[in-house]
């Protein structure tokens, strides 16, 4: 019997697509404010266990996707998503012994850097500034997010053999 | 990896400085647009099925009290229907006494929305009518109950309209009842603008209608914009604080009228309605000129800052 070789990375690639999706669906807008930075999640946990697989050039692609999708100025999203994808990529040997709780700890920091240069950026492209701590709200939600979101990824990467 | 980050991070960079200063980058948008629009309808697939199935399993004495409540509010639009039609004529007989140019109807298209900006801090809508239906940059967007915004981005088949709310819109208004000249500024609240550099002893009151006046000719004239809300007069400053909310309904609207107004500036139009006139003398007939032709041509080059 020959070993199945397929590595079945198309399911990353509808992960991130359906992270697309959620970035744009429309919510309440009380929930707006909080709504979790889902591509950033996403091509976290990925750029963390298959590095091989999705990095910086995924992450700059799909920043690029979204900046459109958002009307943003180009390259914006992209940007931020590539330093998201980066800083996990260079805490990657110890993210990846930390217990649960401790990986969200570091996700809030790394998401929160890149909030702020998405806020830089934002005002750069000549919008009003928003207030601060709102604007960092998203941030906190996901970190709260990363445990569930990081099950739900690990059973699709374990079950869905995607190596 | 520290090269890609820098190739990355240039990259970007590159590209944000392109895409905010030149516009050779519109067509790679426009292309990419289309690969990544119908992301905008698969993500209004829940929020559909959720009105289908309300609609579906919405009560029967719901349903009557709205039929009820709708031919009452038609039987007092017709009534004004009938007035107007008089009006509209006199308005026209009146004009040509004054020998200005006739106020043609402006011509509409209405457009579905498909899309609202996940930014809650910017206000944006993503409409189903684009290049092709002929909309073009700064076309002035309305619904049933007053001016919304103004078209910001155009790709082929969608638009992207900036509304009357977000932070950096402002329109020329009028005070319908003395004809008071004012600036209605975006907020970033969806139920606010602000009227601003309004004198202290300007005539304004709560509950005067705000109509759009036409001066920055983007919007046409005579528009309901907003109704004033709120008159701080702090006589320690220089400026009174006017608080307005918007007459149309930005965040509930899902049909939107797209204006095709008359786009020329007030010299073009005397010199084709006297154009016209000279014409008609010349043919020596009678009958009224009543409709002008929109020129084609565009005065303005379009902006990237849709403030006026």
């Amino acid at each position: 019997m020959t070993i199945h070789k397929r590595s079945n990375t198309e399911l990353i690639w509808l992960s991130l697509f359906l992270g697309l999706i959620l970035s744009v669906i429309p919510m309440p807008a009380f929930l707006e404010l909080g709504r979790p930075l889902w591509l950033a999640l996403l091509l976290s946990y990925w750029t963390l266990y298959l590095p091989h697989r999705v990095g910086m050039t995924s992450a700059w692609l799909c920043g690029l996707a979204l900046d459109v999708l958002q009307g943003s100025v180009l390259g914006q999203n992209a940007l931020v998503l590539v330093l998201v994808s980066f800083l996990v990529q260079l805490l990657q040997q110890r993210l990846r012994v930390f217990p649960i709780w401790q990986q969200c700890l570091v996700l809030l920091v790394v998401l929160g850097l890149a909030q702020l240069v998405q806020l830089w950026l934002y005002v750069l492209a000549g919008n009003h500034p928003p207030p601060i701590l709102i604007y960092l709200l998203p941030v906190l939600v996901s970190a709260l997010l990363w445990p569930w979101l990081f099950a739900i990824l690990r059973g699709v990467r374990i079950y869905g053999r995607v190596t | 990896m520290g090269v890609r980050l820098l190739v990355f991070t240039g990259l970007s960079i590159s590209l944000m400085v392109t895409d905010a200063r030149l516009d050779t980058l519109k067509p790679l948008r426009a292309q990419m647009s289309l690969i990544v629009a119908p992301l905008y309808w698969l993500a209004g697939v829940p929020g559909r099925a959720w009105d289908a199935a309300t609609e579906q399993f919405s009560s029967r004495s719901e349903l009557l009290a709205e039929n009820e409540k709708l031919k009452a509010e038609m039987l007092l639009l017709q009534r004004r229907l009938q007035k107007l039609a008089a009006l509209t004529e006199q308005n026209v007989r009146l004009r040509e006494l004054l020998n200005s140019a006739a106020l043609v109807d402006d011509k509409v298209l209405v457009a579905e929305l498909i899309g609202v900006d996940p930014n809650p801090y910017t206000h944006r809508l993503v409409i189903d009518k684009g290049e092709q239906d002929g909309v073009f940059l700064g076309q002035p967007v309305l619904d049933a109950r007053g001016l919304m915004g103004q078209v910001v981005e155009v790709m082929p088949y969608t638009a992207r309209v900036l509304l009357l709310t977000d932070t950096t819109h402002s329109i020329p208004v009028q005070v319908n009842r003395n004809g008071l000249r004012a600036i209605a500024s975006g907020t970033g609240y969806p139920d606010r603008l602000e009227l601003r550099y309004v004198a202290d002893t300007a005539d304004i009151r709560e509950g005067d209608l705000l109509v759009s006046s036409g001066l920055g000719q983007r919007f046409p004239a005579g528009y309901p914009v907003a109704t004033v809300t709120e008159v701080i007069r702090d006589t320690g400053q220089p400026f009174a604080v006017v608080r307005a909310i918007p007459t149309a309904a930005l965040n509930r609207s899902r049909y939107l009228l797209l204006v095709f107004s008359d786009r020329r500036t007030p010299e073009e139009r005397a010199t084709d309605s006297a154009l016209a006139q000279k014409h008609v003398d010349h043919q020596q007939t009678a009958a009224p000129v009543t409709e002008v032709k929109p020129s084609t041509e565009k005065k303005t080059e379009p902006r990237r800052k849709p403030v006026e």
